[in-house]
């Protein structure tokens, strides 16, 4: 196999790998607002799956 | 049946009121209410009875039934805070610009910030009167929703919600007999006899001078929190201790806020 067809398949590799890596940070972008962990719920509380008539919110 | 709800702007934020199983007119008299309360306790109108109390020059003078109990609140708080909440914050409120309501934009320049002082040096109360020393003055803010959100859903009836800009108060069983369904931190839950409230320096924040300045002092610098949590939610029995158990556990930092919260909250949510 000539040389260059195995320095462009490298180059090509490579190009490949970085344009992939980029796709995949930029779309798995850190939200730095996201909570520390889920919310801690104890046994005092009950959670369900209705809708909420209000919330809490910063204000 | 849905609950009937009443919405309305007031004390600087949005107010929802909600009864099940009881007549509307119930939630326009709530309104009133808050109105009414609003107007003694702001202290940007310098006749409003907070402000006078304020304005009192170190001398016993009479106060209301309403102020009396906040201020003992005020006083059990900075207790249960360890003294992280204190409401004599009037002049830290001053120094970054925060003199007249945010709608209206900040003001000044920022001041040197200097540590507040312990709340029970600086006010007593008495059946009837209290007395604040001459240089300090309160600013009840967040403590005063918690305080009228418990006191208001009482009032409604035995089924009722009041949240008034997210401190919030839920009495009774709720619309269908299994707890008012209330959002939180990515869950209903369902509320019952139970209060809850968020602390956050996102909201209520401003530039002033170049620097970005937010309204919830840190007691122990006089200037505006910078701990590694930006916003708390907490669910506990009564509006009043969310808003303090929030607060304080904003102000302690995500190493220290979970083993403060733990025992004393029913759910809490801390976000960076």
């Amino acid at each position: 196999m000539p040389a260059f067809v195995l320095k462009a398949g490298a180059t090509l590799l490579t190009l490949l790998a970085a344009a992939a890596s980029a796709a995949y940070v930029s779309s798995h972008v850190k939200n730095g607002a996201a909570p520390l962990h889920p919310a801690v719920l104890t046994a005092q509380v009950h959670a369900a799956d209705v809708e909420a008539v209000t919330s809490t919110y910063a204000s | 049946m849905p609950p009937s709800a009443r919405h309305f702007e007031a004390l600087g934020t949005t107010c929802s009121l909600f009864v099940a199983g009881a007549p509307g007119e119930h939630l326009e008299r709530g309104e009133a209410w808050v109105r009414a309360l609003q107007a003694r306790l702001t202290r940007f109108e310098p006749d409003s009875e907070l402000s006078r109390f304020n304005a009192s020059a170190g001398a016993w003078i009479p106060v209301s039934e309403e102020l009396e109990d906040l201020l003992r609140e005020a006083l059990r708080s900075w207790e249960l805070s360890g003294g992280l909440v204190n409401v004599a914050v009037l002049s830290a409120m001053h120094g970054i610009g925060y003199r007249r309501p945010l709608r209206e934009g900040p003001s000044g320049s920022i001041a040197v910030a200097t540590p507040l002082p312990a709340l029970p040096d600086v006010l007593e109360v008495t059946p009837g009167r209290a007395r604040l020393r001459p240089e300090a003055g309160l600013d009840l803010g967040g403590l005063a929703k918690g305080w009228m959100a418990d006191r208001l859903a009482r009032r409604l009836g035995d089924n009722a919600l009041a949240n008034l800009g997210g401190d919030l108060a839920a009495q009774g069983a709720g619309p269908a007999g299994d707890g008012w369904p209330v959002e939180f931190g990515g869950h209903t839950l369902l509320l019952r006899d139970q209060g809850a409230a968020t602390s956050s320096t996102r909201k209520r924040a401003w530039e002033l001078g170049g620097e970005r300045v937010h309204h919830l002092i840190d007691p122990r610098s006089g200037a505006p929190a910078c701990g590694d949590l930006g916003e708390v939610s907490v669910v506990a029995p009564t509006a009043l201790e969310a808003e303090v158990l929030a607060k304080t556990a904003l102000l302690l930092g995500s190493g220290e806020a979970p083993a403060y919260l733990d025992g004393k909250a029913a759910a809490w949510w801390l976000l960076p």
